[in-house]
């Protein structure tokens, strides 16, 4: 008998937001089985009620639906989805889940999502989806690119399962026989290794904060309804409307802080999330009008922290036009002209009282947890802080007080997307830490025939044409395209079918293939970017290569959008057919690529970033080099002392720097520094300084950043002008200096936030605010002047920031305009600056200047980083990640990662997350026994080749260089991601791109 | 005879041919001339196949991605 | 005139002696005036026949590529601008190459001669400052030099070689921006009156491909026009719109690259007005991207770099 062994290679994760979806990504490509359950019918959280996403404004949908796909389809990702977890007992590397598994009454896998029982359903209910401000039936799917792409009833409404006689309208469109109305919920038992909760948010609950008028007037909207109305795919198809009266707003407010930053209903934490989206939509919403849009946004403090956030406030505000009020809103009333306006009464800066109508009131809300995951949080004896956030342990990033249990995104506190996904990512790489040696035994992999050697053959086409139920059948006449077909050059075989997705379909087109001698497929039903996966999976179990097969898309794109032009719509249909049959004919069998790969790690930087990476990655079982260019380990952080939640940082430090150089598995270098590399995923050779050559397969760069040295303020001039580091030690030390001396002044945005570095160093105002409280302790007598622009204690240390004014720290705001002046004085230094209530200059004797001094990249270490290993760095000197959003620690170079300070300013917990989410990516590279690419890559025909270079300047992978000797361009598949930019750019057409080749394209262009 | 104009789109994957699918989804209606070419990125858009759709008879080329 | 030919002489040949170079490509006197000829020295004795004269018109950046060994170049400036564009795109390497630089005031278009003299044969061409003696069998008339000068020349603003490893002569002054005059009146014009143009210009064409050979960057092995898989585009002369696509694309294929040398125009032996396209072009990338072709090693090309910036007036907006 086997010993079992003694812990289980998976991992649960609850809930199927982004932060689940990229985490159980990570897992199953790091060779762990997940189990991802979400209480919704489809994955996709929040994510996919957004219509754009900052700062980038990519639309959010675009940029999450490839990770539904992959996650859908994943192999070792099993959905659950319209689930929750009950219970979780057991202990690290061994928990028992209960999940109850409600009733779907629908079949995922017969429902082929076709969508003709939603369109027979009379049942209509508010569309939750859309904040209710649509309707959607009782039978729905939850939005239109859901996975799983299937339907689900809602059993309180549909009148069969309330009925049992009554209605059943569904049962009799749906040909695939995928409802059953007496499906029963169910429970499911399953051992994991880890827990990850990322459960989400819910949007915090208006109707108690009356004043807002929300309910009462239909013009005040909340800040998610809004999205809805953005969205292209919302209730009036992007169309910007009242909903209240169709009525194209002139005039939109957007009120801040509602449900943040308010004690009186326990919400006293900030939700961080709050300006950038209100900013978002602002802007957003005046691109939607073909009239000029006034937006105002009515704020307190402008939190744009983020990495380029602050830039996308400048251009709202400079090139958009977007108007801030820094105000406290009193109260959202009807204007009372008839004209269903709302009037906002709010006082300004200097306390005078004003007020404005708008069309529309948007209303910020902000994020609280989930109370149902609060109650299995208590169930499960998680300790939750007082707003009932998981935060996470301290400096873990994402630990909590139980171990094996992990957490990420919002749950642990307020944060956006980009965080969100860095957390998601560094849960995987803690929760498989925990279980290394159970690697890849859970996990499955497929095992196909043969493949049939096609090359020489003559073409022989076999084309399958799906009536898919009624959704192609009734608008296309299917057998009049069946007959054509049979006409078009190569094709040995046509044929019709119901539902060319179901699985007797699929042994039919096995069949055929083994009959007919077939070589090329093609089906003509729906959408490749859906369904291309799983015919080519029929290919291969066939025995033929996936891409011998070709789609024509005659229902997303044809039946479906010329529904009352049948004759025109069968004329597309056979036009597409024709095309595809032309491609197929040229259709070549595609080899995946092999290639060996090195599974060591190297990890460039030494400071707290670094060293995090390091000792996970070795904790994953993976040999770690580690370089530093200074003599010793720790970085940037050997000069903190206090923690933001108050813990001992230099114990910390210490207690890390013994780990790494403890660590079997991690070799560490000092005082060396890069000099070469040549290379890339999987096989990367880097020399160091001290000549020494270290082979690696993925390479973190952890290079942190420097604190700004001052040129303003009379720093370096005056011993009692100091930044906030040096500040920092005098404190630790309880310095003379600082023990005898009466009035600190702190001075925020030295640095930052100017047309030199037209960023926000993010951590500078929680820093003041902390070591004006340190201050305090010292000597509650000293008078701590706190000068900013505006106060960025975002997400629970807004509560430090309270707790400062309630010990007496005065805060002064200051306009950018009209800075500080700092003058030697007698004693200390003077320090004038205009007070925004009072409107008068102030004057300060102070013994101590604290400068929030930037925090500002190492551009030298940066520079040559990014040249070594092609990746760009921002124009700040910060490393310019793959994707602002969802890809925030990866690099469009494959097997390139990064953390810490050299991505952006961040503080030491959000630094440790981005290591451990650096590690999570690197691990999705490390799992594989060798890079194994599809192939459809570029690839050079070398008589053709000019070496002209253009290729290689055009690559966005980094995939193609002119070889030096040869002078010809050579593609590395394991790089290229088939992009064809550099097919595209080829004069010579020497350069070409397997699947879409320049001939595959012109024969189609040829077949009309 | 009206003049029915023929269209050629070449559309990314992974945007506009995902949103022409959202709008079979959508079930948004719209004249039936267009063709479409599925290209894995609007970088693979060589301007010859602008040209080639053109001279082999397409009225107009969208290119969208 | 002659001072500049002694001059290149000299450099040519010590830098033979030397064994610097094993060839040194310049001019020789062609059998009649205005034919200068480029000349593949690859001794002290051949390098005599090195010459400088207003018939020196060839683009020599066309002989250097993928050579073997040292090779010296006499370069005026549109040669100079498209070695500098070929050494960027890997055709020439720097390394081994000797650019022997040479300011240009102009060369002189055979066909403005020809025109001017109404048939007369000209026997010699004497250089006087800003005119010319043109001298024939019973004739000698003096012609101001702008009024015989290619067009091209007329439009440069790069005399002056933009990299050079010697220099012959003096560097002349600094001219001013281009104004792109014909450009813009072209632009100015409707649709259906550019397309009438092109239609006219194009029914001209015999396909003979005598500009792309003359261009210094069509090096590719293969051209498009003749790729047959895919074929891209017919290739019969008779069809005027293909004859337009082809020297649409092929101009496009020089977008940022070409130097606006007019070595294609010269060599059409059909006289189209092809610098109409190519500047279209050159003013294009300038205008779009501020990029002009082969001014130095160091700009990347212009339609093979992407900045955020880029301006996308394709964008279709709402």
């Amino acid at each position: 008998m086997s010993t079992k062994p003694d812990k289980v290679g998976a991992v649960l994760v609850v809930g199927a937001g982004i932060a689940g979806i990229q985490a159980s990504l990570d897992l199953a490509e790091s060779g762990y089985y997940v189990y991802l359950v979400d209480k919704k019918p489809a994955i996709g959280g929040t994510m996919p009620m957004l219509d754009k996403t900052f700062p980038t404004n990519d639309c959010s949908m675009c940029i999450l639906s490839p990770k539904l796909v992959d996650c859908g389809r994943h192999l070792n990702v099993d959905a659950i989805t319209n689930a929750e977890v009950v219970d979780i007992e057991g202990e690290p590397g061994n928990f028992k889940v209960t999940i109850n598994k409600k009733a779907r009454f629908v079949d995922p896998e017969k429902c082929t999502g076709c969508g003709s029982c939603a369109e027979e359903c009379p049942v209509k209910v508010p569309d939750e989806f859309n904040q209710g401000l649509s309707p959607r039936k009782a039978i729905y799917k939850l939005y239109a690119q859901a996975y799983p792409n299937a339907y689900a009833i809602d059993p309180a409404k549909c009148l069969k399962i309330k009925k049992p006689k009554a209605c059943g309208k569904c049962l009799k469109v749906c040909q695939a026989e995928a409802i059953n109305h007496e499906m029963q919920d169910e429970t499911i038992e399953i051992e994991v290794g880890s827990v990850i909760l990322c459960p989400g948010f819910e949007k915090f609950d208006v109707s108690q904060l009356f004043y807002y008028g929300y309910g009462k007037n239909p013009n005040v909207l909340t800040s998610l309804e809004f999205e809805r109305i953005l969205s292209a795919s919302g209730p009036f198809g992007g169309h910007l409307q009242r909903p209240s009266d169709g009525k194209e707003p002139q005039k939109i407010a957007w009120i801040q802080c509602v449900g943040s930053r308010n004690c009186r209903i326990e919400h006293g934490y900030c939700s961080s999330v709050c300006c950038m989206y209100a900013i978002k939509e602002a802007v957003i919403a005046k691109e939607h009008t073909h009239y000029p849009l006034d937006t105002a946004i009515f704020f307190m403090d402008m939190r744009t922290f983020g990495k380029d956030f602050e830039k996308y406030y400048d251009r709202a505000r400079l090139e958009n036009g977007v108007r801030f009020i820094r105000s406290r809103v009193y109260e959202v009333t009807e204007a009372n002209d008839g004209s269903g306006n709302c009037r906002i009464r709010y006082s300004n800066e200097d306390g005078t009282i004003s007020y404005e109508d708008f069309d529309l009131v948007v209303l910020s809300l902000g994020l609280e947890p989930n109370p149902e995951i609060v109650e299995l949080a208590g169930k499960l004896g998680l300790e939750l802080n007082k707003f009932n956030f998981c935060e996470p342990t301290a400096l873990t990033g994402v630990g909590t007080n139980k171990p094996g249990i992990y957490v990420a995104g919002a749950f642990s506190g307020p944060r956006d997307i980009p965080e969100t996904v860095m957390q998601a990512s560094a849960a995987a790489a803690a929760s498989a830490a925990n279980l290394a040696t159970v690697r890849g035994t859970m996990t499955k992999a497929k095992e196909y025939p043969a493949e049939k050697d096609v090359a020489g053959e003559i073409v022989r086409t076999g084309v399958f044409i799906c009536h898919c139920g009624i959704n192609i059948g009734s608008v296309v006449n299917v057998p009049e395209v069946v007959a054509y077909a049979k006409t078009l050059p190569g094709v040995v075989f046509a044929d019709e079918k119901m539902y060319a997705c179901s699985q007797d379909t699929s042994a039919q087109i096995k069949e055929a293939i083994e009959q007919y001698g077939l070589n090329r497929i093609i089906v003509a039903s729906c959408s490749p970017r859906t369904h291309e996966p799983m015919f080519q999976e029929t290919l291969r179990e066939a025995g033929l290569n996936p891409n011998l097969f070709e789609m024509a898309n005659i229902r997303d794109q044809c039946s479906w959008v010329h529904m009352n032009e049948p004759e025109k719509a069968t004329a597309k249909a056979k036009d597409l057919v024709k095309m595809a049959v032309y491609k197929a004919a040229l259709l070549e069998p595609i080899a995946s690529v092999s290639l060996d790969m090195n599974h060591d790690a190297l990890v460039i930087g030494g400071g707290v970033a670094g060293m995090t990476a390091a000792t996970n990655l070795s904790r994953q079982g993976y040999q770690v080099c580690l370089v530093e260019k200074t003599d010793a380990l720790g970085g940037i952080a050997n000069r903190l002392r206090f923690g933001m939640r108050g813990e001992d940082l230099p114990q910390f430090v210490g207690e890390l720097v013994d780990q790494v150089n403890n660590d079997a598995n991690i070799k560490v270098y000092t005082g060396v520094e890069i000099t070469d590399v040549h290379g890339f995923v999987g096989n990367f050779e880097t020399t160091l300084s001290s000549g020494e050559v270290i082979r690696h397969g993925v390479v973190i760069i952890a290079t942190g950043a420097e604190e700004y040295k001052p040129t303003e303020y009379l720093y370096g001039q005056n011993d009692n002008v100091m930044t906030l580091l040096e500040l920092e030690g005098l404190l630790a030390a309880k310095d003379s200096k600082l023990t005898g001396a009466k009035n600190f002044v702190f001075i925020q945005c030295v640095g930052s936030r100017d047309a030199e570095r037209p960023y926000c160093s993010r951590i500078c105002c929680t820093k003041s605010v902390k070591q004006a409280l340190k201050v305090k302790e010292l000597n509650p007598e000293a008078n701590v002047f706190v000068l900013y622009r505006d106060i960025r204690t975002y997400g629970f240390y807004e509560e430090m920031y309270r707790e400062a004014r309630n010990k007496g720290v005065i805060f002064i705001r200051y306009s950018v305009d009209n800075k500080p002046v700092v003058e030697a004085g007698a004693n200390g230094v003077k320090v004038t600056v205009t007070d925004h209530v009072l409107g008068v200059p102030v004057n300060i004797n102070a013994d101590v200047v604290g400068l929030a001094a930037a925090i500002v990249a190492d551009r030298n270490t940066n520079g040559k980083l990014s040249q070594f290993y092609k990746v760009p760095l921002n124009q700040e000197g910060f490393f310019l990640e793959a994707h602002m959003k969802l890809r925030p620690v990866d690099f469009g170079t494959d097997g390139v990662f990064m953390c810490g300070l050299a991505h952006g300013p961040k503080n030491l917990e959000e630094n440790i997350a981005q290591a451990k989410a650096a590690v999570g990516r690197a691990c999705t590279v490390l799992a594989k026994q060798s890079i194994s690419v599809e192939g459809k890559s570029a690839f050079v025909n070398e008589k053709k080749c000019a070496g002209c270079g253009d290729c290689e300047a055009v690559c966005p992978a980094k995939a193609v260089q002119v070889d030096a000797t040869k002078k010809v361009a050579v593609v590395n598949e394991a790089l290229c991601k088939g992009c064809g930019a550099c097919a595209s750019t080829c004069r010579c057409g020497a350069i070409n791109v397997k699947g879409c080749t320049n001939q595959q394209i012109m024969a189609m262009i040829n077949a009309l | 005879m009206e003049f029915e104009p023929k269209i050629v789109a070449f559309l990314c994957n992974w945007c506009s041919y995902a949103g022409a699918d959202l709008a079979g989804i959508g079930r948004i209606q719209y004249p039936p001339n267009i063709r479409v070419v599925r290209i894995p990125c609007t970088g693979r858009m060589n301007p010859l196949f602008i040209i080639s759709a053109l001279r082999h008879g397409a009225d107009g080329v969208l290119t969208s991605g | 005139m002659q001072k500049l030919a002694a001059q290149i002489k000299d450099a040519a040949k010590k830098l033979l002696e030397d064994k610097k170079v094993d060839l040194v490509v310049g001019f020789a006197e062609g059998s009649l005036p205005l034919r200068g000829t480029p000349l593949f020295a690859r001794t002290p004795e051949e390098a005599e026949k090195l010459t400088w004269s207003r018939g020196c018109e060839n683009n020599l950046a066309n002989y250097l590529r993928k050579r073997e060994g040292k090779v010296a170049v006499v370069a005026k400036g549109c040669d100079a601008r498209s070695i500098v564009a070929l050494v960027k795109e890997n055709q020439i390497n720097r390394d081994n190459l000797y650019i022997i630089g040479v300011p240009c005031t102009g060369m002189i278009d055979r066909k403005k001669v020809e025109k001017l003299l109404e048939g007369r044969e000209v026997l010699a061409i004497e250089d006087i400052g800003d005119a010319v003696v043109l001298k024939g069998k019973d004739f000698s008339e003096t012609v101001a030099l702008a009024d015989l000068m290619h067009n091209s020349c007329l439009d440069c603003r790069y005399g002056n070689p933009v990299l050079y490893d010697e220099l012959v002569g003096e560097l002349l002054p600094e001219k001013g921006e281009d104004d792109f005059a014909e450009i813009k009146a072209f632009e100015a014009k409707t649709t259906a009156e550019r397309r009438a143009y092109l239609a006219q210009e194009f029914s001209k064409c015999i396909r003979c491909y005598a500009c792309r050979n003359a261009c210094p960057v069509c090096y590719c092995t293969e051209c498009f026009v003749d790729c047959t898989t895919p074929e891209w585009i017919g290739k019969s002369a008779a069809d005027v719109q293909d004859n337009i696509l082809f020297q649409a694309v092929r101009v496009f294929h020089s977008a940022g690259r070409c130097a606006d040398c007019g070595a294609c125009e010269r060599a059409c032996p059909m006289g189209i007005n092809l610098r109409l396209l190519t500047r279209k072009l050159v003013k294009d990338v300038k205008e779009l991207f501020n990029a002009e072709a082969g001014v130095n090693l160091d700009d990347k090309a212009a339609l093979a770099s992407f900045t955020a910036d880029d301006p996308e007036p394709f964008l279709v907006k709402e």
